[in-house]
């Protein structure tokens, strides 16, 4: 819980109604991480290989899984689509595969019979290795073919660090359901 | 019902970047001007900290290197006494030959702010921007070879395709045979050398490759890679600078003015159709190719025919 629902308007005094206003950005916690991932995608990093993770799209997983309300498919659309903007590709390549993937874990989610750790880690994979080799059609479509084998090495990194990524969204969330305001009525 | 129109909005946006390329150019360069700022701030701490590891490490083996360095240096000079003879008969020809050439000319020295590293797409951005003069197609040249071009260019910021990128192609040629070709990048870190021209002269591992020139974009003789598998069907280059390992880069100046690609000649300022024209209408105005000059005057009516 990111932010506890507050008190029946007709019962909040002018002070709650005050807090409540305040502590709504936290509804935009998710959305506002996956785009410092995408920031943080454009570190300057000497690297000769596609090898940076693909933090935006994992964070836009771990939301999808932590906070499905809080991560719809739209805010997934919109991530996507400032990953295009600041990667320089076409409009609506990420876009696309980010939706895609979120909707393809919701479905996985829905499947599962047991959750794990590990099941969820091998569905994030999956997606990953999906999305990148599905880039190559997207950007063919977009008129500008690209070689996707290189994009593997990045699907071996965001593998790497998933579980790092995943322990910090739920440090987040932890931290926002511990701060979130408390309401006495009723 | 929603998701399906997200990921259906999704492929119309691929189906307008494919019909339209230039789709967003302003969106992407304001939001490369938003971000860039944030990471040209952000890897100065670093950048210091590097320098001052490369001093400290500078001082170990520091006598071996010198003897080395001393040695390499004497041959240079050597070689530099040399050169200067040729160099002043060089002169001396091009004066007799008037030869003119143009000269390069530096518009931006300027750190790589970003870097697409995890996308399929290889391009870096650069923290200046067209307020700094910097366009598009400009070459983008590091201190030990070529980085790329410039392909979009905010207010602050700017977008480098990295010769790396599957879309580069820069002429080459190599130094040794004075073939032209094409480096084509692959999105790994080493080049193809394809399109080569002329006869197939057999290359060596080792060959330099360098800037043709060719094309107007890139200055000729800037470094590009070293061919290191020379047998193969489309020889491999290394490249001679790694893209982002560069600190500091120069945007110069196109080597030769681009070419102007408004078309050219007379164009239909409106069309007449043929019922108004049978009437008696004046047939259409031709607009001149250049846009500043002034219409040519209404051509007069033909001659009425007289009525039977």
């Amino acid at each position: 819980m990111i932010a506890s629902p507050p008190p029946p308007a007709r019962l909040m005094t002018s002070d709650e109604r005050r807090r409540w206003l305040i502590s709504l950005w936290r509804y935009s916690v998710p959305g506002l991480i996956s785009v410092a991932m995408v920031v943080l995608m454009l570190a300057p990093l000497p690297l000769p290989l596609p090898a940076m993770p693909n933090l935006a799209l994992m964070a836009v997983l771990a939301w999808a899984m932590l906070q499905p309300g809080l991560m719809p498919l739209w805010l997934a659309f919109g991530v996507g689509l400032v990953a295009d903007l600041l990667f320089g590709q076409p409009m609506g390549v990420n876009a696309t595969l980010f939706a895609v993937a979120t909707a393809s874990l919701r479905l996985f989610d829905a499947m599962l019979l047991e959750r794990s750790h590990v099941l969820d880690w091998l569905a994030v994979a999956l997606l990953l290795l999906a999305c990148s080799l599905a880039t190559g059609p997207l950007m063919a479509l977009a008129g500008q073919p690209v070689p996707v084998l290189p994009l593997l090495w990045q699907v071996l990194t965001s593998m790497i660090i998933w579980p790092l990524l995943l322990r910090l969204c739920v440090a987040v969330q932890r931290w926002l359901s511990r701060t979130a305001p408390r309401w006495s009525y009723g | 019902m929603v998701s399906g129109a997200v990921i259906a909005g999704g492929l119309i946006l691929l189906l307008v970047a494919r019909v339209n390329p230039e789709t967003g150019a302003g969106l992407r360069t304001l939001a490369g001007d938003l971000v860039t700022p944030f990471w040209s701030v952000v890897r100065a701490p670093f950048d210091g900290a590097a320098r001052v590891g490369a001093q400290v490490g500078n001082y170990f083996g520091a006598v071996s290197r010198t003897e080395a360095l001393e040695a390499e240096l004497d041959k240079a000079n050597q070689r530099l006494r040399a050169t200067r003879t040729q160099a002043r008969e060089l002169a001396v020809l091009k004066r007799l030959m008037a030869v003119r050439e143009p000269s390069r000319r530096v518009i931006a020295t300027v750190r790589i702010a970003a870097a697409t590293s995890g996308s399929a797409v290889r391009s870096a951005m650069l923290a200046a921007g067209s307020r700094d003069g910097i366009g598009r197609d400009l070459p983008v040249i590091g201190a030990d070879g070529l980085i790329g071009r410039t392909i979009e260019a905010g207010a602050a910021s700017a977008r480098v395709l990295l010769l790396t990128d599957a879309q580069s192609r820069v002429p080459v040629m190599i130094q040794r045979t004075g073939q032209a070709g094409l480096a084509a990048g692959r999105g790994q870190p080493t080049l193809l050398l394809i399109d080569r021209i002329g006869p197939d002269l057999p290359l060596l591992a080792g060959d330099r490759i360098v800037t043709s020139g060719d094309g107007g974009v890139f200055p000729p003789g800037v470094p590009v890679g070293v061919v290191v598998d020379a047998r193969a069907d489309a020889p491999v280059i290394r490249l001679a600078a790694n893209p982002l390992g560069a600190g500091f880069v120069t945007v110069e100046q196109a080597w030769l003015p681009i070419p102007d690609d408004a078309p050219k000649g007379p164009v239909f300022d409106a069309p007449v159709p043929v019922e108004a024209r049978s009437r008696g209408a004046p047939p259409p105005r031709l607009r001149p190719a250049d846009p500043a000059a002034p219409l040519p005057p209404v051509p007069t009516r033909p001659p009425a025919k007289a009525a039977p």
